[in-house]
């Protein structure tokens, strides 16, 4: 039996409060160290499948790495097509959260009538760019962008967004009184969720510090990804002792209607949700124009004895992922991964920070609402002493 | 990290899976195609729902990584 990865938080309550937050991560942070021996192209096929949460953002920085490590550039019309599929990617891990994860948090049914469309429309976009399937190919594969297709794609999604918030998304996020009035409304389950935090004043539940991850990722990742060679960095990264946290609030906390909920409440439940709703609207509305920059464009190989080192980042939806190889001869000697979740699950990171010495009272379903507005890659198991696990199923 | 599984039944919008002998069953409501019995699917996180099908090759070769991963005390 492959074991399910997972994350258990233990709370601990002592007078009142949250004394202690312990994290057990089922996490298979190593794994990926046996992509080695492998050619660096067929490493990167197996990305979307193995690591298939984030599937777009996971091949899109392996692709990085490998296209640095082996001095492949890629053409521009590549790069804007894979802008676009990460974006989508983007625009689908919110949404599909939102339908299926938001309103578990309500013991509501999930809301496929939205969810659905929406896969559908998002799965369309691959095949409309790269026909011939191999989009994960170093270099770039046969792009051929059918224009009609992506255009269609791109306007089944946005119909599909607006059902699932029952309003369009930059009217909901336009700024903190459209949120207001739209969450006290209700008509939809994200709305609702939003409507719950207000009402039982949970806006600020859940904050701390706030050391969000710096663009392009901490100064001294390289240099820690190259020395770890027991895995220990990858499992529970820092720098320099600080523990960043990464994601949508981190890299959109100088939007106004960021700026202004934390400003009132912290980066407590209400800015973290309420940012996932405008890094939706963002990613939606960028959709659309790259379908511009998209014209034809020949595929690439892997030189068959690529030899060298590359590092590449990618903005996934949950936050900074980085990938690193070291090719030799063409073949991957070394590979490493490094998930937002360990940045924003870590002992010393949000999750933790945020939930010590808050309340007990209803802390497990609380600490439930803040798990899921970090939104980790696995499930999630939260558990107060003396009381059963509640498992949520992220 | 993901582990592509085997139908061996549909019964309506539900399926019953098998990845590395154990059998789960899921909902194929969030599929965006059809599939029918011996397609791979890839699960979500806390493997409620099917997230895609994934190609036969595709999966055999996700599956020996895995094999390789849990035999190499990975996992």
């Amino acid at each position: 039996m492959f074991p399910e990865p997972r994350i258990e938080v233990a709370l601990t309550v002592s007078a009142g409060a949250v004394a202690d937050v312990r994290l057990r991560s089922g996490r298979l942070t190593r794994a990926a160290a046996l992509l080695a021996g492998r050619p660096a192209g067929e490493a990167v096929r197996l990305l979307p499948t193995v690591f298939a949460l984030c599937g777009t953002a996971q091949t899109l920085a392996g692709l990085a790495a490998v296209e640095q490590a082996a001095g492949i550039a890629v053409a521009a019309p590549h790069r804007a097509a894979r802008r676009l599929l990460l974006l989508a990617e983007t625009v689908g891990e919110h949404a599909l959260g939102m339908a299926r994860d938001w309103p578990a948090l309500l013991d509501e049914a999930p809301d496929l009538e939205a969810a659905k469309p929406l896969r559908a429309a998002l799965a369309r976009l691959r095949p409309a760019l790269y026909p011939q399937g191999d989009w994960s190919r170093p270099g770039g594969g046969e792009l051929r962008p059918d224009r009609s297709q992506l255009a269609d794609a791109i306007a089944a999604a946005e119909g599909a967004v607006c059902r699932l918030l029952a309003a369009p998304p930059e009217a909901v996020v336009a700024d903190p009184a459209a949120l207001t009035a739209w969450a006290r409304q209700g008509a939809a389950a994200p709305a609702r969720l939003m409507g719950r935090v207000l009402a039982e004043r949970l806006e600020d539940f859940g904050c701390g510090v706030f050391r969000p991850m710096p663009p392009g990722g901490p100064a001294d990742l390289a240099g820690r990804l190259a020395a770890d060679a027991d895995g220990c960095y990858v499992a529970q990264p820092d720098s320099a002792g600080e523990v960043f946290e990464t994601g949508p609030l981190a890299r959109l906390s100088a939007r106004p209607l960021a700026m202004a909920l934390m400003a009132e409440h912290g980066n407590g439940l209400l800015a973290r949700f309420a940012i996932r709703l405008m890094e939706l609207k963002e990613a939606l509305r960028d959709l659309a124009p790259l379908v511009h920059d998209l014209f034809d464009a020949p595929g690439h190989g892997t030189p068959p004895d690529a030899t060298g080192t590359g590092l590449g980042l990618v903005e996934a939806a949950r936050g900074l992922l980085a990938h690193r190889v070291e090719l030799a001869e063409g073949r991957v000697a070394r590979y490493q991964i490094l998930a937002p979740t360990e940045w924003n699950f870590h002992p010393a990171g949000p999750l933790v920070a945020g939930l010590t010495g808050v309340p007990a009272a209803d802390v497990r379903r609380r600490a439930a609402l803040l798990v899921n507005a970090l939104d980790p890659c696995v499930a999630c198991a939260v558990a107060v002493e003396g009381d059963p696990p509640c498992m949520r199923c992220l | 990290m993901a582990v592509p599984s085997r139908i061996v039944a549909i019964d309506g919008d539900c399926a019953t899976v098998e990845a590395f002998g154990v059998t789960r069953t899921c909902s194929l409501m969030l599929l965006a195609e059809e599939v029918a019995v011996g397609d791979y699917l890839i699960l979500g996180a806390g493997g409620s729902f099917a997230a895609e099908r994934v190609p036969e090759e595709a999966a055999r070769a996700a599956l020996d990584y895995l094999a390789a991963v849990l035999a190499g005390g990975q996992a």
